[in-house]
């Protein structure tokens, strides 16, 4: 049994490294591209806020930068836009029920489908 | 003239493909007449289409198709790249490459005369449905009711050699596609246990495979550089809709390479083969109909997405159907161990699927939600990023390791070797994240990707035996393609985690200092081209005072159609691109974007070794 070992230490890897990233803390400059990264150029084809040129682009990325000198969190900035352009703008749609199926679907595949494979699994 | 011919010739190949369906019973064809028939239905089809393609050259804007999309300015290149470069024109070219698919099937095929016979006629129905689309919506031969002497152009930001031969290869993947569900079909038909039917799917879903690979690399490279937005994949709609296909090909090509005449894999095989055309087509329809925005666009038209959804219901429900009322019932049972090589494919297979699964339904999802709720909302790239690839992680570890494992029993080859080598790798991985950055993805890209080269390497010298012939390369060939799995895995990390970007203002003659890169602005310059006009940057790339290479980033204005493209200008080198992309002029100081992008090379290299290796497995036995 030894590739027991393997994988777990495996785990032991992805765990500790998961665990560091969510304590990191950004700058304002990382905050913006983070957001502007996940928002949509209404006026462009399929560009995000961040890679795009357009003046729609421009307003936007101060807009964001404004809002979080003022203070307000991603999730806040988030809801204002929302309000002001629809979801249409978000390239990470929220996780809300409307949505539920759409964030859920892959994990639950993986779920059931892992289930089915040990179900499948030769006794010895 | 020649819209007549091809348009008579188009209409002669529908007939004999009508000729082909009748069934046996009512009138019995000898095979060599069949095959007869059938070659000489496809020369007219390729005699249709090259007619389209001499109008195209010719510039005969009597043909409305000509008229629309090309003018007589064009280099040759993009006059006939024109020819499949609108929605009609690229029909046909599918049309004629299901035929063509047929064609060398019927000259290279060793089966017996009644599977051909049967695999054939599923071909030529396909056919046949396509054929009925073009005649009825898209018809590329209509005649122009004005006289012009001068076309509307073709659209410019597909005026490029990537992209003029990136529609027929992705064709050449997508509809190969058709040829694996016609055997899949016709295997689910036939009477007799013969097992030839695999030998053949293998071949042909590599072959499909491999160029849609190509034709899916080609589009992202052309994105890369013409797009002028730093990267080469959006998970743009389309972009999406040929990643389907292409993942479940893999797994088909994956399952075919494994099975050991197992029942249950090779029903899976056939599903599989169903699924990637069917997948194929409603590709073409999610991007004919116009329902998805996308930097893709075609001449939308109801009444053809209409026909498209149509031809998908058929297609996907007839092989459906045919694969539940025919498939085997018998049983006998796989051969699950917790970890060896069957499972290990089927592990990597389900994976597959999910993850395809997942873009699918990403795509469509903002469909589904503006018919139910009328609100429209966007599933981008940070959706897919998020989803995807947490599912696709396991299988990536898997693969580094799946070669190894053996068939019949729990236990790994040379088990120590991998551990010592992947204690060795985790170390120096752990060294590099200290000394920069430290990133969760790319951490994990770095890790998978060395991981599975270095294994497939270690598994390459294991199997070396002193002789180097085509029959060890062939053993080896799962190894090098993993390798190059591996070198754009590190390729993809690096180019998009580590990627840095500057934005500057600044006037001619200033310079830049980036890592030590000194970037000059000479000049800038206007050439006037054939069809355009240029605006170009010159940037001078100095290193320790050497000038290494001029960038040339610019603009092209396209008169003829009134359009501005972007063209970024990117000195290439093994360890990084320098990318750059011109913006506006304001107070004489331009605006310039530059990008660093470690490593992209490796993802082309990458690209270029799976090609490879698909070639090789071709003529594997």
């Amino acid at each position: 049994m030894k590739y027991q070992y393997f994988f777990r230490y495996i785990f032991y890897f992805f765990f500790i490294f998961y665990s560091n990233s969510a304590l990191s803390i950004d700058s304002l400059n990382d905050k913006v591209k983070k957001l502007t990264l996940e928002l949509r150029c209404m006026t462009c084809q399929n560009q995000s806020v961040y890679d795009s040129d357009s003046d729609f682009a421009k307003d936007i990325t101060t807009l964001v930068e404004d809002k979080f000198k003022e203070g307000l969190s991603e999730k806040e900035i988030k809801v204002f836009l929302t309000k002001r352009y629809g979801e249409y703008i978000l390239f990470r749609p929220y996780f809300n029920i409307k949505n539920l199926l759409l964030w859920l679907f892959p994990f639950i595949l993986l779920i059931l489908s892992l289930g089915f494979f040990i179900k499948g699994l030769k006794k010895y | 003239m020649i819209s007549l011919i091809g348009f008579s010739s188009l209409c002669l190949s529908t007939f004999f493909s009508i000729l082909f369906l009748i069934p046996n019973s009512i009138f019995k064809i000898n095979i060599k007449f069949f095959l007869l028939f059938f070659r000489f239905s496809t020369i007219l089809i390729c005699i249709s289409f090259s007619s389209l393609i001499t109008a195209y050259i010719k510039s005969d804007f009597s043909n409305f198709n000509v008229f629309q999309n090309s003018h007589s300015e064009k280099p040759l290149i993009y006059k006939i790249a024109g020819a499949w470069g609108n929605h009609e024109g690229s029909i046909l070219l599918w049309l004629c490459m299901i035929s063509i698919y047929g064609f060398l099937y019927s000259l290279m095929s060793k089966s017996l005369d009644d599977f051909k016979i049967n695999v054939l006629k599923i071909q030529s129905s396909i056919f046949l449905i396509f054929a009925f689309f073009i005649i009825f919506t898209s018809n590329p031969f209509l005649i122009n009711s004005v006289e012009v002497n001068e076309g509307l152009g073709l659209n410019p930001i597909l005026q490029d050699p990537a992209l003029a031969i990136h529609p027929p290869m992705l064709y050449l993947g997508y509809v190969g596609f058709s040829l694996v569900f016609s055997l899949g079909i016709a295997s689910l038909l036939s009477k007799n246990d013969d097992k030839n039917w695999l030998i053949e799917t293998k071949r042909w879903s590599i072959i499909s495979w491999t160029f849609l690979t190509a034709g899916i690399a080609l589009g992202s490279y052309w994105a890369y550089y013409e797009l002028g937005w730093g990267g080469w994949w959006f998970w743009d709609p389309v972009e999406n809709i040929s990643l389907m296909p292409w993942i479940v090909g893999l797994a088909l090509v994956h399952s075919l390479l494994m099975t050991r005449g197992e029942q249950a894999i090779e029903r899976w095989i056939i599903f599989l083969s169903i699924l990637c055309f069917s997948l194929s087509i409603l590709g073409t329809f999610l991007v004919r109909s116009g329902i998805l925005t996308s930097v893709h666009s075609f001449a939308s038209d109801a009444s053809r997405g209409l026909f498209i959804l149509l031809i998908f219901f058929l297609t996907t429900g007839f092989g459906l159907l045919v694969f539940l009322v025919k498939s085997p019932i018998k049983k006998n049972h796989l051969n699950l161990l917790l970890i060896n090589k069957t499972s290990a494919l089927i592990i990597n297979n389900i994976l597959m699927i999910i993850a395809m699964l997942t873009i699918l339904l990403g795509t469509i999802y903002p469909i589904i939600i503006e018919v139910l709720t009328n609100t429209r909302i966007s599933v981008g790239g940070p959706y897919f990023n998020s989803t995807v690839l947490p599912v696709l992680l396991p299988g990536f570890l898997l693969m580094s390791i799946a070669p190894v494992l053996s068939w019949q029993s729990n236990k790994i080859k040379k088990f120590r070797v991998y551990v010592v080598f992947f204690l060795f790798l985790s170390f120096l991985a752990l060294i590099h994240s200290y000394f920069t950055v430290f990133n969760t993805w790319g951490f994990l890209g770095l890790i998978l990707g060395s991981w599975i080269i270095l294994a497939s390497i270690i598994s390459i010298i294991l199997r070396f035996k002193f002789l180097i012939s085509l029959n060890y390369i062939k053993s080896i060939n799962s190894f090098i393609a993993h390798i190059g799995v591996g070198l754009m895995i590190l390729g993809i990390t690096f180019s998009s985690i580590y990627q840095k970007e500057y934005s500057f203002n600044i006037s001619v003659g200033e310079e830049i200092n980036i890592n030590n890169n000194i970037l000059k602005l000479e000049n800038i310059k206007v050439v006037e081209n054939k069809n355009y006009q240029s605006l170009m940057a010159v940037f001078s790339l100095r290193k320790k005072g050497e000038l290494i290479d001029y960038i040339l980033p610019g603009k092209n204005y396209y008169p003829v159609s009134k359009m501005i493209t972007t063209e970024a200008g990117i000195y290439h080198d093994w360890l990084k691109d320098i990318y750059i992309t011109l913006g506006n002029e304001e107070d004489s100081t331009w605006n310039i974007k530059i990008y660093l992008n470690p490593l992209v090379s490796f993802i082309w290299i990458g690209v270029c070794i799976m090609i490879f290796s698909g070639f090789i497995a071709i003529f594997k036995k």
